[in-house]
């Protein structure tokens, strides 16, 4: 009854994986295996210094747009 | 191969229970959220202003409260099961605290959605922090402590497995969703202990009559000893599956389950002592008192931090094995047409922007900028409402097919729906932050004053609440899909291979990692020593000022010899 019922991502290279529309089997097209030592998370650091670039550009836009744009906004 | 349904029948069956009930109250619970975006933007209005808050607390409890424990329960019965290999140890007993909780849950509904039929003579208008003034009807302070015993005996149930667990492996490192559930569970009983007094020892017998006054101060603070707590129950049924789940999706592994024991020891000891910095305007609360837990608060940003590096890592590791390259270029080798990790993957991208509002929050100079407006809700929207609701949707496209045996309905659909949370999400929070801003308040059908007009430095106010109107629209349309596809899963035909749930082995794994991780006693008596330092003195003094029950100034006997024992100590 499913309206999709094709393979997609399972390639059946291993027996025991499910075939046909399943959620989760990324893993079945894996081009390689990287183990702990081979793998230097670079991405990850980028992604983390582009998150901190985006952080310190906000607190910026914060610091002009809220408090040299306007009057104070709590008193007392 | 077989499925989870397979190898534990039982457990299923009482993991779809709490699943139903938790999707049921997100149901409810999104109709309310359309109900009065559209109300307090002035689109349509279908309820009376003065009904506001009858559905404002109907959204607040079902979804922060309802939603997102019952799928907790739910998860961490799961997992609790799947990571230890053995079934519960007594269904009844299961069965028992979900009729608890359940029971507990219906009763608090019962009691609020009764207040828009003014004939009932009853209501529980008091928004899902609950503390006095507002006063509601005593069932639903009833229900809420049935539901928060219920809970415990959950983590009794999950102990109880992990102990039998325990004498059949005595020098083996727990399994890591077995540990994560542990730490959950001990910071819960240790939060919920302070809602639990305060609802069982003040707010029921000030409901039915029996006491005259409370001190709202003290029911105020009771409540964020748990109410900052609480957002880590939200938090951490998605972080299992960020930590847990997500790596095998994205086809890699987990990289460090060491670091994931951390972050989650880590957020047993902290999470209970800043409650305060929900206070910063409080007035009977020192300010020292408020810069302490302001300073708790930056030292929980390190978990969170923690969190970020080791998932998107993980994700990297998969996209890596899947032949991504490049500094940035290695996102495009993830599976996003999986809905369970692309929703999963936004999920964490709102989170990231929820976490620059929630040090904004933190501040405690700051947060007089933003307090009580409708920045606040923005800023929780990106957190439970996207991060954590929007993980548990995609997160049951992979877990509903191993508790049912039946493959997913449509992927196509699920796909467009975890899509058009995110695009909602970005419309309603982001209109939500810049109004809050500009000083709009939160809480009220009628957000505007007369001869007050509000102006916007960047774009126009009435822009603002189209953004919400809309973003308000898209998100219900998002829930309704969501709904519709779990339920239509349901009533597929069972197959025998439904989901790939095999879990892979982190790619650095427990055992090189200090044994004292794993202890659980020391971790607990720290946690109960930071929360008893933070929060002996702010509660003393409030005591002292307000009286235990209000006005009466009771029992100032042990208050003064706090105080003797204080002065002692400095
Ligand atoms: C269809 C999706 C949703 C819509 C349209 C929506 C809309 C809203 C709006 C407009 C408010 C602000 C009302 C006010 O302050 O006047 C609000 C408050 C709130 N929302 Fe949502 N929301 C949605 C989903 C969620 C989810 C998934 C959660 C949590 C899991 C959530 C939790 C809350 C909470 C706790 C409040 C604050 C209640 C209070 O102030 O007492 N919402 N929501
Ligand atoms: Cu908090």
């Amino acid at each position: 009854m499913a309206i999709e019922t094709e393979t997609d991502s399972s390639s059946g290279r291993d027996p025991e994986r499910p075939k046909g529309y399943v959620v989760g089997s990324a893993p079945a097209d894996a081009e390689r295996e990287l183990s702990h030592d081979e793998f230097d998370p670079v991405g990850t650091l980028t992604v983390i210094l582009v998150y901190f670039l985006i952080l310190v550009g906000m607190w910026v836009f914060m610091y002009f747009v809220e408090f040299l744009g306007n009057e104070l906004t709590v008193v007392g | 191969m077989a499925t989870y349904v397979d190898r534990y029948p039982d457990e299923a069956g009482v993991v779809k229970a709490t699943f139903a009930v938790a999707f049921a109250a997100l149901g409810v619970g999104a109709l309310f959220g359309l109900v009065q975006a559209l109300h307090r933007t002035g689109y349509l209005r279908v309820i009376d202003s003065t009904d506001y808050y009858t559905v404002l607390t109907g959204h607040g409890v079902l979804l922060a409260l309802v939603f997102t424990i019952f799928f907790l329960l739910g998860l961490f019965t799961w997992a609790i099961t799947r990571s230890l290999e053995r079934p519960l140890p007594n269904i009844k007993l299961t069965w028992a605290w979900f009729g608890l909780t359940t029971t507990g849950a219906v009763f608090a509904a019962v009691a609020i959605v009764a207040g828009l039929f003014p004939s009932l003579d009853m209501s529980a208008d008091v928004l899902y922090t609950f503390y006095a003034p507002l006063q509601a009807h005593p069932l639903f302070y009833v229900g809420l402590a049935m539901f928060i015993i219920g809970t415990w005996i959950a983590g009794v149930d999950w102990f109880l497995a992990y102990r039998e667990w325990r004498a059949d492996n005595p020098d083996e490192r727990i399994p890591l969703q077995a540990f994560m559930v542990l730490t959950t569970t001990l910071m819960w009983y240790l939060s919920t202990l302070g809602v639990a007094v305060s609802v069982v020892v003040f707010l029921i017998p000030w409901s039915l009559g029996f006491i005259d006054t409370v001190n709202p101060l003290l029911t105020r603070t009771l409540f964020w000893y748990f109410g900052h707590p609480v957002v880590y129950f939200w938090l951490m049924p998605a972080y299992m599956m960020w930590y847990t789940v997500l790596p095998k999706l994205a086809g890699g592994r987990l990289f460090s389950d060491p670091l994931a024991r951390v972050v989650f020891v880590l957020f047993l000891l902290l999470s209970t002592p800043v409650g305060i910095h929900h206070q910063y305007l409080d007035p009977g609360i020192a300010e020292g008192f408020k810069f302490i837990a302001m300073t708790n608060t930056m030292f929980l940003l390190l978990p969170s931090l923690l969190t970020a590096f080791t998932v998107v890592a993980s994700m990297e590791h998969g996209a890596r094995q899947r032949g991504g390259e490049g500094y940035l270029s290695w996102l495009g080798a993830l599976p996003w047409r999986d809905p369970a990790f692309t929703g999963m993957a936004l999920a964490g991208i709102m989170f990231a922007a929820g976490g620059f509002s929630g040090m904004i929050n933190a501040g405690m100079n700051i947060n007089y900028l933003v307090h009580n407006t409708l920045w606040v809700p923005g800023h929780f929207h990106l957190t439970v409402g996207t991060a954590v609701a929007l993980t548990m949707m995609a997160g049951s496209y992979w877990l509903v097919p191993q508790l049912t045996g039946r493959r997913l309905y449509s992927r196509p659909i699920a796909l467009f729906q975890v899509v058009l949370w995110f695009v909602g999400m970005v419309f309603m929070s982001n209109a939500m932050h810049r109004a809050g801003l500009l000083g709009i308040p939160r809480r009220t059908a009628e957000p505007q004053y007369q001869s007050f007009d509000f102006s916007a430095t960047v774009g126009s106010v009435s822009e603002l609440r189209i953004q919400m109107a809309v973003g308000a629209t898209l998100l219900f349309v998002s829930v309704v899909l969501f709904l519709f596809n779990v339920l239509l899963s349901a009533i597929e035909d069972p197959i025998e291979m439904p989901v790939d749930d095999s879990l892979p082995a982190p790619l650095s794994g427990a055992d090189g990692s200090p044994v004292v991780l794993d202890n659980l006693r020391l971790w607990t008596a720290i946690a109960v020593v930071l929360v008893v330092l933070a929060y002996s003195l702010p509660l003393a003094s409030i005591v002292t000022d307000g009286g235990l029950f209000g006005e009466s100034g009771a029992f100032p006997v042990f208050v003064d010899a706090v105080y003797r024992v204080a002065g002692v100590v400095a």
